[in-house]
């Protein structure tokens, strides 16, 4: 009797909601379900319960401490009521309206340390990547094994850090550990059983168009991928960044373009196959990665609806791309401190100002290492029609050294230090690149917090003091603030539960959930009865 | 003992026991010859008082031990060679080599039962756990097959001793730590009943998995009455369910369970 009643529960949970491609591909409602919240990278949700004239009314609904947790730089997902957010070789299940313990897996065979940016779901799984490069999927209610598989080897310099982006049947993972000497590559898995599908290489073997880019290095010339792109639908076409050429600081061994480092790719879908590249930073020596969202968009660009690709750039532009054929529209200065370069020509090259490498006695540049802007998630709202990015007007001093570099041991060919500087939220508008309002914040230059914004017509993102903030959208202007007390390196999302709007983000070692004030309901504790 | 291998499926055998620590570099831990020539001298003279397993009897339980100073290979060795003194430990005063073989056993014995031989013969095994005398994927997952309301149990033989894996077979509530592996019956107030597993709860909410494998997460202000069971939710009776033979093959299948088998890593073609 008990074994027949086991049976028929389990065909109709089988038959209950699952996530399906479509359901990301509308982006965010009540729930979270991929990093970016949509496929073009918005971070941008249609909840519209907490609005400017509320926000002051907004205060922590919970917290969730995760454990061993030092500056978690993941961005959580949500699904039907459970969070979804991960640490370093964790996945932590959290009930998003009390901030309690659902399951956890940890992996704690896995080799290495490193950041991990978030998981990604589809279907019943939960899928994210350990640090020696495997791709494990979850069962969403149970946290229980279904596959784990690793598709790089940490012997070659690759670990992973991004949360893999899911589109389709395909999970597509990227590599990181560019500073340190290794070949980044793009690699499409199955999410049915982790299998390789296709993998494409940002940098070129011997011989292969664009490796006459390198006068040497190739083979360790990183070009990591380490995270996650956007999706356009219409076209089938990802969209991904690729990270700075190794030795970092060193340039002299690796003369040329060093392609496709420093880039934006376009890659059919179905098969990897390269559609077009734009590389930001030709000959990069600075650190910079082109590591920041690749925005899509439909805009009117000079009179013309065109499908375009915003980027900020860590080099300090902002750049606007044709994202169908991949022709340079515009760049723009970013921040107002850049000089490196005087300005992009109308091939999308930098022009550049003579005598900005790095020098063995120290050379001062801006922007700084950490760069104009970075990995933290920018977002776009369609009401507004503004693009939010955290910017840091920084400059850096960049030090060359004459050592031998050595793939793996750590050497960038020289260092980097920075000093002072500001972070500010700067309110774009695409089509002109005109700031529309700022947000100037006090603090170290130090935080790497992205933003999500709303159609409730607020922005939410950190400060630089490690607070979390509500701005009007609009107007930048300040409607709330809430001291979190630690340095902010994790961009937020909202999400909603029985008809109640959230806004959770993580701090250095915990999860913050907010929502707005409401008064605490008398509780009467129901019957327990302990059997043991 | 339990409430950590739940959560933590990942977690080896000795962060979850915590008092199990190795840092031997002796050739013989590790070395099949050793460890199957310490089984034969384990065999002659330790079950007696150690348990065939390791599971303790007249002696304490080799396993999961319940001693809090913890245990290091050259405190076995010790123990081994010189005994326990004032306790029924006796000196076995065997020449060193053959100690070391002991003391290799005992290590393999007490880590993970995927790295030792467990005897039995796994094909018959397997279909004893997905069969419907046993009915353990009713509630077990390996591999994403099977129920959810228990533990998954795809890492079971690279995470827990084999000690350990027989004792929760056939001793379920046996020195179960309830905390995440409740048994639990709720009726709301809208007069719904579920019935499953607590995976978390406090006076205020409840993270329950039910038996069909749905989550259920609960404000206890819609709760009437809650009731935590006294038991595991998983038959105690596999001892009279199962033939000595079915156990038998069930542990050795149970035992292969490796959520990363050795030998899958990948070398992939970074030319
Ligand atoms: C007559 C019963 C008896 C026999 C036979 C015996 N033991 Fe013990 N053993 C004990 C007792 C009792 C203790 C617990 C001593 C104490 O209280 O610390 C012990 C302790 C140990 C310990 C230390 C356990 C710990 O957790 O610190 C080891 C290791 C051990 N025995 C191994 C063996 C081995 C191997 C053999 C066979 C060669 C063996 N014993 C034979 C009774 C016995
Ligand atoms: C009605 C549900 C149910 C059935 C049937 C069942 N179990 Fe369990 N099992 C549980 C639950 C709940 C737990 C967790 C509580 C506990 O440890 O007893 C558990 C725990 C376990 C554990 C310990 C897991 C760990 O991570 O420490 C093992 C091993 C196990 N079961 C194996 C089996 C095997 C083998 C069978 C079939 C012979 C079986 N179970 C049948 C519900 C079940």
């Amino acid at each position: 009797m008990t074994r027949f009643a086991l049976t028929v529960l389990f065909v109709s949970a089988c038959a209950s909601a699952q996530v399906s491609f479509e359901d990301i591909s509308k982006g965010p409602s009540e729930d979270w379900l991929t990093y970016a919240g949509s496929y073009p990278g918005w971070r941008y949700s249609p909840l519209r319960q907490i609005t400017p004239s509320n926000a002051k009314l907004m205060s922590a609904k919970w917290v969730y401490r995760v454990p061993d947790a030092r500056g978690l730089r993941m961005s959580p997902l949500v699904y039907k009521g459970v969070m979804y957010a991960t640490n370093t070789n964790a996945v932590y299940a959290i009930d998003a309206r009390s901030g309690r313990l659902v399951w956890q897996y940890r992996d704690v065979r896995a080799k290495g340390g490193g950041v991990n940016r978030g998981a990604a779901i589809l279907g019943d799984r939960v899928y994210f990547t350990s640090s020696d490069n495997y791709l494990t999927a979850l069962d969403r209610r149970s946290g229980a094994l279904i596959f784990s598989r690793q598709f790089a080897d940490v012997e070659k310099g690759t670990t992973s850090t991004s949360a893999p982006l899911i589109v389709k049947d395909k999970v597509i993972v990227g590599s990181a550990g560019g500073d340190s000497g290794m070949r980044g590559f793009i690699a499409a898995l199955s999410a049915a059983n982790g299998d390789e599908i296709w993998r494409t290489w940002t940098v070129p073997a011997k011989g292969e168009p664009g490796s006459e880019t390198w006068s040497g290095f190739a083979e360790w010339g990183g070009g990591a991928t380490w995270l996650s792109g956007t999706f356009d639908r219409e076209t089938n076409t990802l969209y991904w960044t690729t990270g700075n050429p190794w030795p970092d600081f060193a340039g002299a061994p690796r003369l040329g373009d060093n392609l496709y480092t420093c880039s934006l790719l376009a890659l059919d879908l179905d098969t990897g196959k390269w559609k077009w590249h734009f590389q930001f930073t030709p000959h990069d020596t600075h650190d910079w990665d082109a590591q920041s969202w690749p925005i899509l968009l439909d805009m009117e660009f000079r009179g013309r609806m065109r499908k375009v690709v915003l980027h900020a750039n860590r080099n300090g532009f902002f750049y606007v791309l044709d994202r169908i054929t991949g022709e340079f529209l515009r760049g723009t200065q970013l921040i107002d401190k850049v000089t490196w370069a005087s300005g992009i020509d109308d091939k999308g090259r930098p022009v550049l100002i003579p005598g900005k490498d790095p020098t063995p006695e120290g050379n001062w540049v801006c922007p700084s290492v950490k760069g104009a802007t970075n990995w933290m998630g920018q977002s776009y709202n369609p009401m507004t029609g503004l693009l939010y990015v955290l910017t840091l007007e920084q400059c850096g001093m960049y030090n060359s050294s004459s050592q031998e570099p050595v793939p793996m041991k750590n050497f960038a060919g020289g260092g980097a230090t920075e000093e002072g500087g500001q972070v500010l939220l700067r309110a774009i508008d695409p089509k002109t690149a005109k700031r529309a309002w700022e947000y100037p914040m006090t603090g170290a230059g130090r935080m790497w917090t992205g933003t999500v914004s709303t159609a409730g017509g607020v922005v939410f993102t950190g400060d630089d003091d490690g607070q979390m903030l509500a701005l009007d959208a609009k107007t930048g202007k300040l409607l709330w603030h809430f001291n979190m007390s630690e340095t902010l390196t994790a961009s937020p999302i909202t999400y909603a539960v029985d008809g109640k709007q959230y806004v959770a983000i993580a701090s250095a070692t915990a999860i913050f959930s907010f929502g707005l004030f409401e008064p605490a309901e008398p509780l009467t504790p129901p019957k327990v009865t302990l059997g043991k | 003992m339990r409430f950590g291998a739940f959560f933590l499926i990942a977690l080896p055998i000795a962060a979850q026991h915590g008092r199990y620590v190795s840092e031997s570099q002796h050739p013989a831990i590790g070395d099949p010859k050793a460890i199957a020539a310490g089984a034969k001298l384990y065999a002659l003279s330790c079950p007696g008082c150690h348990g065939p397993d390791g599971s303790g009897g007249r002696g304490p339980n080799l396993v999961k031990r319940s001693l809090w100073h913890p245990l290091r290979d050259e405190a076995i060795f010790s123990a081994i060679r010189n005994g326990v003194p004032g306790t029924d430990m006796p000196p076995t005063k065997l020449p060193e080599d053959q100690t070391w073989n002991l003391v290799a056993f005992l290590h393999a014995l007490i880590g993970p039962a995927s790295e030792n031989n467990v005897p039995g013969d796994a094909a018959s095994g397997e279909q004893v756990f997905w069969g419907n005398k046993a009915g353990c994927s009713n509630c077990h997952s390996i591999r994403g097959k099977g129920g959810r309301m228990g533990p998954d149990l795809t890492n079971i033989g690279g995470s827990s001793p084999l000690a350990v894996i027989k004792e929760s077979v056939l001793e379920p509530s046996k020195d179960l730590m309830f905390l995440g592996n409740e048994g639990a019956t709720v009726t709301l107030k809208s007069g719904k009943i579920v019935k499953g597993v607590a995976r978390n709860r406090d006076n205020y909410s409840l993270q329950m998995i039910d038996e069909g494998g749905e989550l259920h997460l609960l404000s206890m202000a819609d709760v009437n009455e809650l009731k935590i069971l006294d038991h595991s939710l998983m038959p105690g009776d596999y001892r009279q369910r199962l033939s000595q033979d079915e156990l038998r093959d069930l542990l050795a299948y149970l035992s292969r369970q490796v959520a990363r088998p050795k030998g899958t890593i990948r070398k992939a073609n970074n030319s």
